[in-house]
């Protein structure tokens, strides 16, 4: 079951504090880093919520955000939709094809799920590769951000923009907490535990994967309409099955199963390829040393690893903490 | 309440499965017996689902269930527990039986609230840790409790979606002789109106807890009667009970 433990509360701080102050006092540059870290954050956490929860290895999920970003933008382009519904309309589309892929893939395991996921992105890449109405491989421009002036926002700032994807994270990761406690996400965890015990006690196993399928869609739909809306322009790029194996390597670096991990692991990957690409071009080379280094070490990512080393003696020295000034408390009632 | 007519059922060239036909009146609490590949764990895959017969039909408090899949059948009230335990190993004990309650009262698929915070899970999952004596183990992981707790669970889990009619597949397999003799009370202290369908080799716990004993042999129910008949039964005592009889 998920849980916040005090390291994972103090990682989400330490995260949360360090991405506002660097919204808050970063040049141009800076932000635009931020904002990919946010975006791909955004990403690994609905890959994590059906991975590390529930089993379901996606290899379509960044053709899941570009189906969010297509559709935000021909909504708004082509159909002359106010952004704001666009935005809504593109997260709903993106959950209903997850919802889709998700009932079909439900009733495959392992290798073949994630067979059958690569093929729902391939064949999505394809098309829009392909189809005039989005573009084909010259993709599509003029792309508009959502106007938030009557609140005293103006998204067409970076900095302002890189605020509203913080908030927009925070609340997509507030979403898939509360996803995961709920009555479904917990016959998701019961499901990635014991699928056979599942359905014999009654459960329709499919209709569970595939309603949290659709649910972690639509915050890689949400993804998708910020990328949109991030760079003004969206290619087939973001589609292609390389950007989905790139979300489960951060998804692995990072920590499957722990929410908080993933996006540790967003921050790395992205400041990683930043930094190393300054130094050599060959900046993938670097991630997958990094990557068989993880998976030998058998730990689960960088945060399975803190949380293995450290998460134990914290949470013992705050029970410590706790019990001291429970005891200072007593002669002061007495 | 539950019924076979005429089940068969084939792996290839072998014929696991002759023609059984069974009925269990509500409340009814029979035994099957029969020595290793008689057929007793696929007959329990047909009755729930997890095997299609190749003839024959299931039914369940009168209704033709033969065609329904696994969970459709659970939740009309068939629940079995299984030979080797089939837990949630990394959840506890207290989730384990709140995931088989909250698939009987629907919030297992809610999408707001925590499901085993309901107070109809929780009233559940209380009863069932009671009847099964897991009371002070509810909070414990599955993987850090002993061999016989697990056995007493996975009788919880499928009691906890308050079966109309429970399979139950050699409850008592690897526990000692003092674990299984708790397990009789257990069983004898189960409601009255359950339908109980036990597979067991515990000649004791067969004969202490059965109304009625069924025995197959390759397949098909070479005996069908009480306990007593059971006992004095020459044709038993050859293909499965000598050694008990011995002992």
């Amino acid at each position: 079951m998920f849980q916040h433990t005090a390291l994972r509360y103090t990682a989400l701080i330490l995260l949360a504090a360090g991405a506002f102050a660097q919204a808050v006092t970063a040049g141009y540059f800076g932000l635009e880093v931020l904002t990919e870290i946010l975006l791909l954050a955004m990403l690994v956490l609905a890959l994590d919520m059906v991975a590390g929860f529930g089993g379901m290895v996606s290899l379509c999920h960044g053709a899941l955000m570009g189906l969010g970003a297509y559709a935000y933008a021909i909504l708004t382009t082509k159909a002359g939709i106010a952004p704001p519904v666009a935005m809504a309309g593109a997260i709903a589309i993106t959950g209903v094809a997850a919802w889709v892929i998700g009932a079909i893939g439900a009733r495959s395991h392992g290798i073949y799920f994630i067979m059958a996921t690569l093929a729902f992105g391939q064949m999505a890449y394809s098309y829009v590769f392909e189809a005039p109405l989005f573009g084909g491989d010259d993709g599509m421009g003029g792309i508009p951000r959502l106007d938030l002036t009557l609140i005293g926002l103006d998204l067409n700032d970076s900095r302002s923009f890189a605020l509203f994807c913080l908030l927009l994270l925070a609340a997509s990761y507030g979403a898939a907490v509360l996803i995961l406690r709920s009555g479904l996400g917990r016959s998701l965890i019961g499901v990635m535990h014991n699928e056979q015990r599942m359905r014999a006690l009654g459960l329709t196993v499919w209709r569970i994967k595939a309603d949290v399928f659709g649910l972690s869609g639509m915050i890689a739909g949400l993804a998708g309409a910020l990328a949109a809306q991030h760079v003004m322009y969206i290619s087939p790029g973001p589609l292609a099955w390389t950007v989905s194996g790139e979300a489960l390597v951060v998804v692995i670096l990072g920590g499957l199963g722990t929410l908080v991990g993933p996006m540790i692991g967003a921050a790395a990957f992205v400041v990683l390829k930043h930094e190393v690409s300054n130094v050599t071009s060959y900046w993938h080379l670097v991630v997958g040393v990094l990557l068989i280094a993880v998976v030998m070490s058998r730990a689960n990512g960088l945060f399975g690893w803190i949380e293995a080393r450290w998460g134990a003696r914290l949470e013992r020295r705050l029970s410590d903490l706790t019990r001291k000034s429970d005891a200072e408390e007593v002669p002061t009632d007495a | 309440m539950l019924e076979t007519r005429n089940l068969d059922k084939s792996f290839g060239a072998v014929h696991v499965t002759r023609d059984v036909s069974l009925k269990l009146e509500r409340g009814e609490r029979r035994v099957i017996l029969g020595p290793n590949g008689a057929g007793k764990t696929t007959l329990f895959n047909l009755l729930v689902g997890e095997l299609t017969p190749d003839s024959g039909a299931v039914l369940l408090a009168g209704e033709d269930v033969t065609a329904l899949p696994v969970a459709k059948r659970a939740r009309r009230g068939l629940s079995r527990s299984y030979q080797k335990n089939t837990l949630f190993d990394g959840l506890t004990v207290e989730e384990n039986l709140g995931l088989a309650a909250a698939v009987h009262t629907g919030s297992a698929t809610r999408l707001w609230g925590d499901s085993l915070a309901t107070p109809e899970v929780r009233e559940i999952v209380e009863e069932v840790a009671e009847q099964v004596r897991l009371m002070p183990y509810l909070h414990a992981k599955v993987s850090e409790v002993s061999y016989g707790v697990r056995r007493q669970l996975e009788v919880g889990v499928a009691l906890a979606t308050r079966p109309l009619v429970l399979l139950m597949d050699e409850p008592t397999s690897g526990v000692g002789p003092e674990m299984a003799k708790g397990f009789h009370e257990l069983l004898n202290d189960l409601p009255r109106d359950l339908t109980l369908l036990i597979i067991e080799h515990d000649m004791d716990l067969a004969f202490d807890v059965a109304d009625t004993i069924t025995v197959l042999n390759y397949g098909e129910v070479v005996f069908d009667g009480l306990p007593d008949a059971a006992r004095g039964s020459k044709l038993l005592k050859e293909i499965y009970l000598g050694s008990w009889e011995d002992a």
